[in-house]
């Protein structure tokens, strides 16, 4: 993964920077010792490594933002992390680079039952927000997988998804404020505890940003009440077609189920070896419905889409009847990544979201894909809204097995994108997608979105090398004269 | 992860064990979410994702360790929280171990904190030594305020007095009332003797009322688990070694159906055990026994199933869940349970998965991180406003009891006296 | 002399835009013109006509998507999503009659680029939330797209929320992607009769904190409305299947059994309910300033009262309290001056007042929207200099 050049004359001024920095933020907060290095090279994804020059680890907004200025202030770029997490390589760092970890920033500053929302640093991690507000029966909708452990700031930078985001909407959707850090060391507050921007939709565009156009040292989520009832049918169907039709029928049916899931034969068996719940291992796809709500509503809605599924086709069909068994039905999806890991040395989890009609054909081109690449691809698929989790397996200590891994990746994603779809659900581009971006935008498209980077941080110290294929030249990107038509950027510098 | 080791270090057994570790971290991060250290901290180095990785990045490289390195293993309190959480059944406890002892070969502290620990190596095993260790403490009550702040910190955790003496220091055998249900051993333990004899009595009066005949075997002492975690791991086996030997002989006489632990410290020690002398031709099957054969105290009277208690004890009892008890020996509800049915009204803290901070020696070495988890924990279990805190763990209590007024017993002390036993010293109205 | 373009397709806007470019001539752009009351009033010596850019481009229901030109009216959106069940889930305002003309009118572009939710934009969220993706041409004359046909897609940054709710000031729209979603099949209103305004938001906050699942709670204070023989009704709309309905209706009706005389209103009565909420029809026609506060709610009834008091004006409540309508008497300044300082001392920066309708004249000499904190003014100027760099696109729109 190429980044950009490391500037070899900032990597000799290191020790001024590190004692500039250590006036800033003093004790332990500012890394640069070599083994201690090490354990920041990677995030989640572990494919791409790169020990940073130096790490910060701030305590205070007011740190935070004499950081970014004093690094604004000598060229020095500037990677924010979170809890690490990221499976795009979000928080890879620059050898020229520092690392600025918000992991200090854990506390749980407010919680607002009368405006039903909470208050919180950004290293909190999402359940740590649920967990706050459970004992008055509130939660906060966002879950992804890692949500153990990922940070609320780092889900604001990649607009967080997760099974119930269906129903209740991604990060984007519920967030109602943050205080924001621009690379110049301003600090400023977008939102709040109220509702709608007062002009521009600032606070909407700095979600999913990916760390490009600030650091987050504040969010205020909304928190909702916890539905009385929950409720999930387990389905199993002969033919990955019959599970699709079953899913646009709920749907079109009127109905936004809380969670619906998908896995394939491979993704079922897995899961079933590695926790036993009694899912059916001769099925081609594996349903997971969930309904939540008042009672009244749950039960006439598992009535309606236990006929639909039939009427599908379905060859299994369970309805939960206790809690303990409706967390049964998800114990097999939840450990579905790691029970992969168990069937194979290595895994890539792939993200690219497709209309959700065109999974049966997907799949079928992603098998023929996975073939001619000779690897194995376990699949799991937040059906209600076309997100796909492809599981690439392979064995990293075999020679090329990993390029291999990828290029698929690639592929599929491309695949994505070709059938209407888009390169990331939820997961982010960071450095993974980085190279595919021209694949579903243009010239225009990238360019725009760069200039809106320009806006934020004009010298593009903040995480450069993510997201866009392209160093953000913001000068050039500024100056363009139309002579009767489009006109085409001199070619831009590429890694 | 990947990992980067030559043919010649993965031909050291414990090396080759590290590596298959190492390479089943898939470097997720969730294990970071229930990490003491790094809720504390909030430094990925401090986490166990990050300590996996200076571990390698140290057994790799070979030769001394960098002092950093030393520094972050150093605050690993081993509690094994995030062998609980991690998917991908990384085993934490055995690399950090190996980890451990790595360093204690190849670096060279600076000389106090040698001679730190050391001495906690050679007394706190020895009972006599720890005795009169503690004994000095009272005696110079007066002087502890000349002493540098961390040994000043551990002469105030000595208890005022040293009261009683526990039946389970000598051998001996306890036959069982009634008709006999089952023969078991008793790890008499090292400072649990000393600081609490209560627990191995109330221990040894409800096994026997449940027909179970218990053994002191001649020769077991020590479970050598607190010169294990200091790195010392020649000082550990000969310990662990003694106890095998003379539990062997047990095994080969009469024969025991369990060996039970009071401090569940040692229980998670004793169940690994057969870990720790794999490679051993002579001791690797008895101590497989051994390890297949402990059992925690909670355990043992969970099968027993002891009648429910005649009244309702009206006391509720904060249960703290210790952490070698849940996370490394993964008993989680029989002590609970057990409560319960002795008729007491049993709640739970917040964070109940996160350490109190005692962690064997940590609170002596680790003085600053020990006091701040220490505190997490009290508050919390003061939240939940209780009339006394259970815990499976000699060090847990101590550690509670230095925090707060409310009273901390032993979970097998509040069952012997919801049984019939004597209430719990702790529980007395304390002299004027 | 306006110079007017009325371009007929995307490639026809791009070009009018590069004309304008070369002439830096700044445009307003407009289609059907509902919203012109809205805001401040653009002085433009050309106009953009985008009403030949409607209709749908795609319509795939079972993916929950509508692709549509800007200028296709509302009630043909509104049509076409009722026949398949589906709707509009931020339950778009029609401030036609609050302006002084007719109902009926607006665009889906103008109220995309207005970006204003009605009364279920509490729980369900505004229009920036139903907007998947935009195309358009900015001020470089160049042709872009953002966003996408799905409903999750977080690849690159997300100017679709940045487009919504910009007044046209970005980029001339010329198609839009929304999200659509199952239209409620039933509905009904449980209303609370003659609560005070603080009592009617922590009412309305107890509902919104409950397992009903209220969808939209608003409150009218004494006088407000016609319905009610005038009394004050404060107000919670529960959406879904009619069990599901019928069984939390009634355990709201339990849960403040105690609060006051309640009336139930059913699917109908509700609809035309929440319209007028919707719609602000109790302040429509007359041509007083008309102000909308987004405020946290539950400040909503302190901030309420000062209003009321201080300026004379009448208010009421939507958003559990969180959205303050409030009308007030003739001034040269639509007392805007009042308005910012009593809701600066109330709740700091932590909320924004809008005006809605005064004269033109006020209109031009008073900001509409709220002044912004000088490092966000900033950033909002260069990230609007990023998209139209010459100003060309309704200049003075929403700040001189």
């Amino acid at each position: 993964m190429l980044m950009p050049a490391p500037d070899e004359g900032l990597i000799a001024r290191r020790g001024e920077f590190v004692a500039a920095l250590r006036a800033i933020v003093p004790g332990e907060g500012v890394i640069d010792d070599d083994a201690e290095l090490a354990a920041y090279e990677c995030d989640g994804l572990t494919a791409y490594r790169q020990r940073p020059m130096i790490v910060v680890l701030p305590e205070t907004v007011e740190q935070v933002s004499r950081t970014l200025a004093y690094c604004h202030k000598v060229g020095l770029k500037v990677v924010p992390r979170g809890a690490g997490t990221s499976l795009s390589g979000g928080s890879l760092p620059l050898a020229d680079g520092v690392i600025l970890g918000m992991g200090k920033f854990n506390r749980i500053l407010e919680v607002d039952y009368e405006n039903r929302c909470a208050v919180v640093q950004p290293g909190v991690t999402n359940l740590a927000v649920t967990h706050a507000v459970a004992g008055e029966g509130f939660y906060y909708a966002p879950d992804p997988s890692s949500q153990i452990a990922c940070s609320i700031g780092g889900n604001v930078a990649e607009n967080a998804g997760g099974v119930h985001c269906l129903k209740y909407g991604m990060t984007t959707n519920n967030l109602l404020g943050v205080e924001l850090v621009l690379i110049d060391g301003t600090v400023l507050r977008l939102g709040g505890k109220h509702l709608d921007p007062q002009a521009l939709d600032l606070l909407g565009v700095v979600c999913g940003s990916e760390g490009l156009l600030g650091v987050v040292t504040e969010v205020t989520v909304r928190i909702l009440q916890a539905p009385e009832t929950q409720r999930a049918l387990l389905m199993g169907f002969p033919q990955v077609e019959a599970a699709g039709a079953c899913v646009a029928e709920v749907i079109a049916a009127g109905i936004i189920p809380a969670g619906m899931e998908m896995m394939d034969r491979l993704a079922i068996q897995a899961a079933e070896a590695f926790v036993q719940v009694g899912y059916p291992l001769d099925v081609e796809a594996l349903l997971i419905i969930e309904l939540d709500g008042p009672p009244a509503e749950v039960d006439h809605l598992i009535d309606v889409v236990r006929e639909i599924g039939l009427g599908c086709g379905a060859s299994y069909l369970r309805v939960s009847q206790d809690e303990e068994e409706r967390r049964g039905f998800w114990a097999g999806r939840k450990a579905a990544f790691p029970a992969v890991g168990r069937i194979s040395p290595d895994y890539y989890c792939m993200d690219g979201t497709i209309p959700r009609a065109t999974l049966p054909k997907v799949l079928r081109r992603m098998g023929e894909l996975a073939d001619s690449y000779g690897l194995r691809i376990a699949n799991v698929f937040h059906a209600g809204d076309g997100n796909l989790h492809p599981l690439i397996l392979y064995d990293a200590d075999k020679p090329g097995e990993l390029h291999r891994a990828e290029e698929l990746g690639a592929a599929i994603l491309t695949l994505c994108v070709e059938v209407g779809g888009v390169l990331t659900g939820e997961h982010g581009v960071g450095v993974e997608k980085r190279d595919l971006m021209e694949v579903q935008f243009g010239p225009a498209d990238l360019d725009q979105q760069q200039r809106l980077k320009c806006a934020f941080d004009e010298d593009g110290l903040l995480n450069p090398g993510k997201v866009f294929p392209k160093l953000c030249r913001c000068a050039e990107l500024g100056r363009v004269h139309i002579h009767g038509g489009q006109v085409r950027f001199p070619e831009l510098e590429r890694f | 992860m990947q990992t980067s080791f030559s043919p010649e270090q993965l031909a050291d057994p414990q090396t080759a064990s590290s590596e298959k570790i190492i390479r089943a971290c898939v470097h997720c991060g969730f294990c970071t979410a229930t990490c003491p250290t790094y809720l504390l901290l909030g430094d990925e180095l401090d986490s166990p994702r990050g300590r996996i990785y200076l571990m390698k990045e140290m057994l790799e490289k070979g030769g001394p360790p960098s002092p950093k390195t030393v520094k972050h293993v150093d605050r690993c309190l081993s509690c094994l929280a995030c062998m609980t959480t991690c998917p991908s059944g990384v085993n934490y406890m055995h690399l950090v171990d190996h980890a451990r002892a790595y360093i204690e070969a190849h670096h060279v502290r600076p000389w106090p904190e040698r001679a730190l620990r050391g001495l906690l190596a050679r007394v706190l095993p020895n009972r006599t030594l720890f005795r009169g260790a503690l004994r000095l403490a009272q005696a110079t009550r007066p002087l502890q305020r000349l002493l540098p702040t961390r040994l000043r910190g551990m002469a105030a955790m000595a208890p005022a007095r040293l009261s009683g003496s526990d039946p389970a220091e000598r051998p001996r055998v306890f036959p069982a009332q009634g008709e006999r249900r089952m023969r078991v051993g008793l790890l008499a333990g090292c400072v649990q003797p000393v600081l609490a004899p209560e627990i191995n009595g109330a221990a040894i009066r409800l096994l026997s009322r449940l027909g179970a005949e218990v053994v002191v075997a001649e020769g077991s002492g020590c479970c050598g688990a607190l010169p294990h975690h200091l790195g010392k791991a020649e000082q550990s086996k000969a310990l662990a070694r003694a106890n095998i030997e003379a539990w062997s002989r047990e095994l080969g006489g009469e024969g025991l159906d369990a060996i039970i632990v009071t401090a569940s410290g040692c229980g998670t020690s004793l169940k690994d055990y057969g870990f720790l002398f794999r490679e051993e031709a002579d001791l690797a099957q008895p101590a497989a026994r051994v390890s297949a054969l402990a059992r925690d105290i909670s355990e043992v009277l969970s099968a027993l199933q002891p009648p429910e208690g005649p009244k309702p004890m009206g006391l509720t009892v904060a249960y703290h869940s210790a952490c070698s008890l849940q996370h490394g020996q993964g008993v989680r509800e029989a002590p609970k349970a057990l409560l319960r049915a002795a008729g007491f009204n049993v709640v739970e803290p917040a964070e109940a998965h996160v350490c109190c901070g005692s962690a064997g020696t940590y609170n002596l070495l680790q003085p600053e991180l020990a006091g701040r988890l220490r505190d997490r924990k009290v508050a919390h279990l003061a939240a939940t406003r209780p009339d006394v805190i259970a815990a499976g763990n000699i060090g847990c209590m101590t550690q509670l009891a230095a925090g707060t007024e409310i009273p901390v017993a032993h979970t097998v002390e509040l069952l012997d006296w919801a049984l019939g036993g004597p209430t719990p010293p702790a529980l007395e109205p304390k002299p004027r | 002399m306006i110079q007017t373009w009325s371009p007929r397709t995307a490639d026809e806007a791009a070009a009018c835009v590069q004309q304008a470019m070369a002439a830096d001539l700044p445009m307003e752009l407009v289609s059907a013109g509902t919203r012109r009351s809205f805001g401040r009033p653009v002085d433009a010596a050309a106009r953009l006509d985008l009403s030949a850019l409607s209709g749908v481009v795609t319509y795939q229901p079972e993916e929950l998507i509508l692709s549509v030109g800007p200028a296709t009216p509302m009630a043909e959106v509104a049509e076409l999503l009722a026949g398949r069940g589906q709707c509009l889930a931020f339950e778009p305002p029609d401030y036609g009659g609050l302006w002084g003309g007719k109902a009926g009118e607006g665009t889906i572009g103008g109220a995309m680029m207005t970006g204003r939710g009605g009364p279920r934009r509490l729980t369900a969220g505004g229009p920036r939330d139903h907007c998947l993706g935009v195309k358009g041409v900015n001020g470089f004359g160049q042709a872009f797209a953002a966003g996408g046909r799905v409903v999750k897609n977080v690849t690159g940054f997300d100017i679709t929320k940045l487009v919504t709710g910009s007044f046209g000031t970005l980029c001339v729209v010329t198609e839009l992607t929304l999200k659509v979603l199952p239209a409620p099949p039933d509905a009904a209103t449980l209303a609370v009769l003659d609560l005070s305004d603080e009592a009617a938001v922590r009412l309305m906050s107890r509902a919104l904190g409950c397992a009903a699942q209220v969808s939209s709670a608003a409150h009218l204070p004494a006088g407000i409305a016609s319905g009610f023989e005038g009394r004050a009704a404060t107000l919670l709309r529960v959406e879904g299947v009619s069990p599901s309905v019928a069984a939390r209706i009634g355990h709201l009706s339990q849960l403040f059994e105690d609060a006051g005389e309640q009336v139930l209103l059913d699917r109908e009565a509700s609809q035309r309910l929440w319209r007028d909420i919707a719609d602000v029809a109790y302040f429509a026609g007359e041509a007083r300033p008309v102000w909308k506060l987004s405020v946290p709610p539950a400040m909503g009834a302190r901030i309420g009262a000062r209003l009321t008091q201080d300026l004379a004006g009448r208010c009421f409540y939507d958003w559990g309290g969180g959205a303050i309508w409030l009308e007030v008497p003739e001034a040269p300044d639509g007392h805007a001056a009042g308005v910012r300082q009593i809701l600066a001392e109330v709740v700091g920066s932590d909320g924004h007042a809008t005006l809605m309708r005064a004269s033109p004249q006020v209109r031009a000499s008073v900001p509409p929207f709220q002044p912004l904190a000088p490092a966000v003014a900033a950033l909002t100027e260069r990230v609007r200099r990023q998209f139209d760099p010459q100003g060309l696109f309704n200049p003075g729109r929403m700040y001189a």
